[in-house]
């Protein structure tokens, strides 16, 4: 594999974990972000861990993150499915089922498309579309807080902090590819890790800090909050800037979705080594597929599970490295 | 070509010469007698200079006193004329048809297997004028021309250190082109000088009339929406990037020179940059930047925000357009994509045709069609200023144009069929692809990713120049 950079291997990740944020669905409540916040740190323990470890994964290691890859990705789908109306995507909202395929099938190309480019542009290109998309954000939500009423960050919630740590825990569709693309990375892994993390930590913070503040008083009705937040943020009296919360959205969407591609065909060809040619095609039809068996339901326990099973194969399944 | 070695019987290789050239009507064969030998002075009319070889030829060589053979006729000529100053000696036909057609005049005497030549060129050609495409209001105005030697010798007289290199040879079976690789040695990485002349053994073209003969050689074989090599007509632009260790291709007959690797962020960067002060060079440098999105993204950007996204408008614009568009016959989609067709027909039109028709061509078109078209209503007026905005934003950045239109294009169709979220999506895949954009290791979007410190002092600003001086940039920081 190619070797691609802290920053790219962090704005990759990042990317994935933004776009899953945009389509958290529910209530949020201060105890969401401890929640997303004891989960961020888990997954660093068991990064760190990984760090020491080789960065070849065994094959049942291989197979367990592939099946991993193909249920968050079409979890991602699945989730692009249920938002798009929030988010107003034309071809979406015009026909039913044959819409929702033509969304996928626009995104899969994208993806196929990027994926067979390598994972050194796509992580390029993820750096500008990320330093692209914190700059339309931050202009979103620096918008938002005047709109915001701070009152609202302290509304309680009637769930468990249990509960949120498990959706915290659920929003790690990236960790298999956090896992599978650390052995790409330059440098130090351990020093990517927590340069990542603490970014996700920060980002995620301020992001459900400010929905907080901007639709926490509406929560209740607010079926996806970060999306509400987005729209309620408007800094000029006349004037809306929705655009720019829809462009980054699809952005990020074909960011998140040809990760879970590359990392698909990356752990394919490791199990098969013969496979040569189609593995992001087949990748990309597991994952509609999933997406299908999904069909919009949030699945916050298999998820939950699913990223404990990740954290706990990350260092099991690395084989010894030779130093 | 006959690659046979001279024949010592100057009827014999007379003959020869006749055969392989077919009696063509340009080759001058002038035979002579002179210290005693019989001679041929061959050369090809309209590529040498009358008076010159009058003068610095014919006039010295039948002043040679008697001579005992052919050898002795060339020693002396070699060693007590100085006929000119480029004296290659031709062995076999294929080098002496190569020098005469290239104006030089080649001497065949009796009873010899060789011949001398002299360099005498004196064809005609277009002298050094200011460049047509890359203008410039503070620098040098001398661009290149079609004559090879003008050009180097215009590189040479502006960089001056030994370390320039400047490497001429041929290529093209038929054209016999001469090419000239320059770099300068201490500065140019090793391996991508390697490189480059590894993928120029590959060319076995028949002719090379214009770089874009060369270009597909020199970059890397994918599908590329912009080039990742550059071309350049102006020679101090050359000297700026030769200094920066990259390597330049000259081409006869063409006055544009290829530099290799060129990188994205280039094309916004003009010499004019460096004679302003630094905050007036970032202003107009991200003028172009918005200019660039402009001329891509604007008429996508109306058509999508009017057909599908018109919340996002204020109620005092959303009218406007609503009125205007009211009476278009035409879909927005088709009607952006009329006035686009239209602009670049006319555009079309008014460079291939005689420059005075041009300007007729742009007064039919601006004030009559133009005009006409929006009183009839079958064009509406927001929709024709969208239009003029992004083309003239192309025109800021001339380098991308052929990239600019067509993206332009895509995007307006793209955008009319799913608005803002298919917009999204084509500009993920532009953005890979330019991502993707690489040669010799040398990313297309150096230094903005991969992001290197260094090199965003003179892409997202302009430093000073004592800022620059002692930064001592090369190329190299960018090899991945």
């Amino acid at each position: 594999m190619n070797s691609i950079s802290k920053s790219q291997l962090a704005a990759l990740l990042l990317i994935a974990d933004m776009f899953e944020l945009f389509c958290f669905s529910g209530n949020m409540s201060l105890q969401t972000l401890y929640g997303v916040l004891a989960g961020i740190a888990l997954q660093l323990l068991a990064a760190l861990v990984l760090a020491a470890k080789g960065t070849e994964l065994k094959k049942c290691a291989a197979v367990f993150y592939l099946a991993y890859t193909v249920f968050f990705g079409g979890t991602l789908f699945s989730a692009l499915w249920r938002t798009s109306g929030a988010v107003y995507i034309p071809s979406e909202s015009g026909s039913g089922v044959s819409g929702r395929l033509l969304t996928a099938g626009l995104i899969a190309l994208v993806c196929l498309y990027s994926s067979s480019t390598g994972i050194k542009p796509v992580a390029r290109a993820a750096v500008i579309a990320a330093a692209a998309g914190i700059l339309c954000l931050g202009i979103d939500f620096i918008s938002a807080v005047l709109n915001a009423e701070w009152g609202n960050i302290t509304v309680p919630e009637k769930r468990g902090l249990f509960y949120e740590i498990a959706r915290g825990a659920a929003l790690s569709g990236s960790l298999g590819s956090l896992v599978v693309l650390s052995g790409a990375v330059k440098g130090e892994r351990s020093k990517a890790f927590v340069w990542y993390f603490a970014a996700k930590a920060i980002v995620s913070a301020v992001l459900i800090l400010t929905v907080l503040a901007v639709s926490g008083g509406i929560m209740s009705v607010t079926p996806f909050p970060v999306i509400t937040a987005a729209q309620l943020s408007q800094p000029f009296d006349a004037q809306r800037i929705d655009a720019l919360f829809l462009v980054i959205f699809a952005v990020f969407a074909v960011f998140s979705a040809a990760l879970q591609v590359m990392t698909g065909a990356y752990l394919i060809k490791q199990i098969f080594p013969r496979f040569v040619r189609w593995r992001s095609s087949m990748v990309i039809v597991f994952i509609i597929g999933a997406a299908l068996m999904i069909s919009g339901r949030e699945l916050l326990p298999v998820r939950a599970c699913a990223a404990a099973a990740a954290l706990i194969f990350a260092p099991l399944g690395a084989k010894k490295s030779a130093a | 070509m006959e690659k046979g070695g001279l024949l010592p019987s100057l009827d014999d290789s007379i003959k020869e010469i006749r055969r392989i050239s077919g009696g063509s009507s340009d080759l001058l064969i002038n035979r002579f007698v002179t210290g005693g030998i019989h001679c041929a002075l061959l050369c090809c009319e309209g590529m040498v200079s009358t008076s010159v070889i009058t003068e610095l030829i014919f006039e010295p060589i039948t002043d040679i006193p008697q001579q005992k053979d052919s050898h002795g006729l060339f020693h002396y000529i070699n060693e007590q004329l100085l006929l000119s100053t480029d004296r290659p000696q031709v062995k076999d036909y294929d080098t002496l048809f190569k020098l005469v057609n290239s104006g030089f005049a080649v001497l065949i005497a009796e009873g010899v297997d060789f011949g001398l030549a002299f360099g005498v060129q004196g064809y005609n050609s277009r002298g050094v004028q200011e460049p047509s495409g890359e203008g410039n209001i503070m620098g040098a105005h001398e661009g290149f021309t079609e004559t090879i030697r003008t050009n180097m010798s215009q590189i040479r007289r502006r960089l001056k250190s030994p370390e320039l290199v400047m490497e001429l040879f041929t290529k093209g079976e038929k054209s016999r082109t001469d090419l000239c690789f320059c770099y300068m040695k201490d500065r140019v990485p090793k391996s991508l000088m390697e490189k480059v002349r590894r993928s120029l053994d590959d060319v076995e073209l028949e002719a090379i009339l214009t770089t874009g003969y060369l270009r597909p050689f020199v970059e890397n074989g994918s599908f590329e929406i912009f080039d990742s090599t550059g071309t350049t007509e102006r020679p101090d632009v050359l000297c700026s990037k030769l200094i920066e260790g990259r390597v330049a291709l000259l081409v006869d007959g063409v006055p544009y020179a290829i530099v290799i690797p060129r990188l994205f962020c280039e094309s916004f960067q003009t010499l004019d940059d460096y004679a302003y002060k630094p905050y007036y060079a970032v202003f107009i440098r991200w003028l172009k930047y918005a200019a660039f999105l402009a001329a891509v993204l604007l008429p996508s950007f109306y058509v999508a925000i009017v057909m599908y996204h018109p919340e996002l408008l204020n109620s005092t614009l959303f009218m406007l357009l609503v009125e205007a568009e009211k009476k278009a016959p035409l879909s927005i989609l088709t009607e952006t994509l009329f006035v686009l067709l239209m602009y670049e027909i006319i555009r079309e039109a008014g460079v291939r045709l005689p420059k005075p028709v041009g300007g007729a061509v742009s007064i039919i078109s601006g004030l009559i069609i133009g005009d006409a078209a929006v009183n009839s209503g079958l064009v509406s007026t927001p929709l024709l200023t969208m239009t003029a905005l992004s083309v003239l934003g192309g025109l800021v950045v001339p380098e991308f144009n052929p990239q600019v239109t067509v993206l332009r294009f895509i995007f307006v169709i793209v955008g009319g069929i799913l608005g803002l979220f298919g917009i999204s999506l084509l500009a993920c895949a532009v953005l890979v692809n330019i991502c993707a954009t690489e040669d010799y290791g040398f990313p297309y979007t150096a230094p903005l990713s991969p992001f290197k410190r260094k090199g965003m002092g003179d892409t997202a600003v302009r430093m000073g120049m004592k800022k620059m001086q002692s930064r001592g940039f090369t190329v190299e920081e960018y090899h991945e």
